[in-house]
């Protein structure tokens, strides 16, 4: 399957921005449990078993910050009960439910980013901002590779003079590190000097630098573009008309299920399952395919 | 002259995010927002405050030697946050980029922190974190350059109160300022907890900057400062 990450990079990066932009701004239940449940089935979608292995380290999390904020805060006016002299209010522990809420789904869509959105997209996108920046990025991304490799070697060779990093004392062991270390800084940096030498001789700087990229901006990643932007700016109106407005403090607001609102939460779930949407959709018309064949 | 008309764009250009568009961020962050969205409001703030430093990058255009010797510096403290991966918060990254800082300048120093956060973070996961790793160590080692250019860091005891410097600011950047803005609280409790409880992380990353300072400055230095010799880079 895996038929998102297929889109233009721009398609993809914008609908993060967006999505992670607006979970951050809306505090509103409705819209917080929309984007945790688009959050958490996206996750599903893309990361399969991997998804339930982090919800380890998303569950904790999202327990500390719920405890934490009713014991700082005591605003609110439904005290639960005092604890140390200090209330223990209902408004402050749904603002910690709140909160937690938001911060985790944060987590989660940032964790459909980083598998959607690899290294080599993002540089293809920041090449156009910050050409130099982009470039340093590369080049330092291709770097590590070959440091692991030609550390392997000056590990190896220096075995054989008998800096042997993996047996004698701590003293001994710290200090063939070290010298390993040293060796490949020296090594790096000329190499460096060579690389730069060989690009400056290939015209470097001269004119404007060109990039090869395998990614086309086709009809469907324009559609699919301009359907997050009207959706994003219908959410934004959605809010400017109070739709997520909502108040933990001094006293909750209620929810309200006018057919206004009821609409304005529409657009913004329609907003959260383009991914996962897509996928089945997808999915689907795989399965169709093969049973006709 | 074409020198003068770029740095005096710059200038406007930096001016114009410091005095106009930050305050009006914060501005529009107490009002509009209702004074609500730390979070979102310190992100922001965070990368706009990384803007002049890329802008100044730019537009130098700098050689493709110093572009390279930023990337070894960058690729190096990646591979040291690999490295030291299994032990939290011991980190040769912040000692690494003020060294680079120390050595090839203020600039340098920047990009290199500023490149090590964001290349890190694509093999341990990008987040809401990003921007402020990028910014500070990028800080970092800007702060080093500026120290580095009175040649006073040559002594090993302020270069050693530099590392706990350095490390009270990436606890207070990454920490301290994480946890309040993520809860959105701003209360003399709430600095105290937060600060009570990155103490034991604080002085975790204070001692093992200075040792890694230490350890690393001399060779480091000499190496740099060589191939500045040898090659007349960023002079």
């Amino acid at each position: 399957m895996r038929v998102f990450e297929k889109y233009h990079p721009i398609v993809l990066f914008s609908y993060f921005a967006v999505i992670i932009f607006m979970t951050m701004f809306f505090m509103h239940p409705v819209y917080l449990a929309i984007t945790l449940i688009g959050a958490m089935s996206l996750n599903l979608v893309l990361n399969g078993r991997d998804f339930f292995k982090s919800l380890k380290m998303y569950i904790p999390v999202f327990l500390l910050i719920m405890i934490i904020n009713p014991l700082i805060s005591h605003n609110g006016e439904m005290v639960l009960f005092y604890m140390n002299d200090n209330r223990i209010t209902l408004e402050a522990i749904l603002y910690g439910l709140a909160m937690a809420t938001m911060l985790v789904s944060v987590m989660l869509w940032c964790s459909c980013y980083n598998s959607v959105m690899t290294s080599d997209k993002f540089l293809y996108l920041f090449s156009r901002v910050s050409p130099v920046f982009s470039l340093v990025l590369s080049i330092t991304m291709r770097l590590i590779p070959r440091f692991t490799y030609q550390l392997k070697l000056i590990g190896q060779s220096q075995k054989t003079i008998g800096m042997d990093y993996t047996i004698g004392s701590l003293w001994h062991r710290i200090r063939c590190i070290m010298q390993i270390l040293s060796i490949l800084i020296t090594w790096a940096l000329e190499n460096a000097i060579e690389t730069a030498d060989s690009m400056k001789a290939r015209g470097y700087g001269l004119q404007k630098r060109t990039t090869f990229s395998l990614f086309v901006f086709e009809k469907r990643d324009g559609i699919l573009l301009a359907v997050i932007f009207l959706l994003f700016v219908i959410s934004g109106i959605g809010s400017l008309l109070g739709s997520t407005t909502f108040y933990f403090y001094p006293a909750l607001t209620g929810i309200s299920s006018t057919l206004k609102h009821l609409f304005f939460y529409s657009v913004y779930a329609m907003l959260i399952v383009i991914p996962v949407g897509i996928e089945l959709v997808e999915g689907l018309k795989w399965r169709y395919l093969k049973s006709t064949m | 002259m074409p020198r003068n008309v770029t740095i005096n764009l710059r200038m406007i250009i930096s001016s114009i995010i410091f005095f106009i568009i930050m305050p009006l961020v914060i501005y529009l962050g107490v009002t509009v927002l209702e004074d609500r969205k730390y979070y979102f409001v310190s992100i922001v703030l965070v990368l706009l405050a990384c803007v002049p430093f890329f802008l100044r990058f730019e537009r130098r255009r700098p050689q493709p030697r110093e572009i390279l010797t930023i990337a070894v510096m960058a690729a190096i403290s990646v591979a040291g946050r690999c490295l030291f991966v299994v032990t939290p918060a011991i980190k040769p990254v912040t000692a690494i980029t003020a060294i680079t800082g120390i050595s090839l300048g203020a600039e340098a120093g920047f990009i290199t922190g500023a490149t090590t956060a964001l290349v890190s973070n694509f093999f341990f996961g990008q987040g809401p974190w990003t921007p402020f790793q990028m910014f500070t160590w990028g800080m970092i080692g800007f702060i080093a350059g500026l120290l580095g250019k009175t040649g006073i860091m040559q002594r090993k005891i302020l270069l050693a109160l530099f590392g706990v410097f350095a490390g009270l600011f990436f606890s207070f950047g990454m920490d301290i300022w994480g946890a309040i803005s993520t809860a959105g609280m701003f209360s003399k409790e709430a600095f105290i907890a937060a600060i009570a409880s990155a103490l034991p992380f604080t002085i975790i990353y204070a001692v093992s900057n200075v040792i890694f300072l230490l350890l690393l400055a001399k060779p480091i230095g000499e190496k740099l400062e060589r191939l500045k010799q040898k090659y007349g880079i960023l002079q």
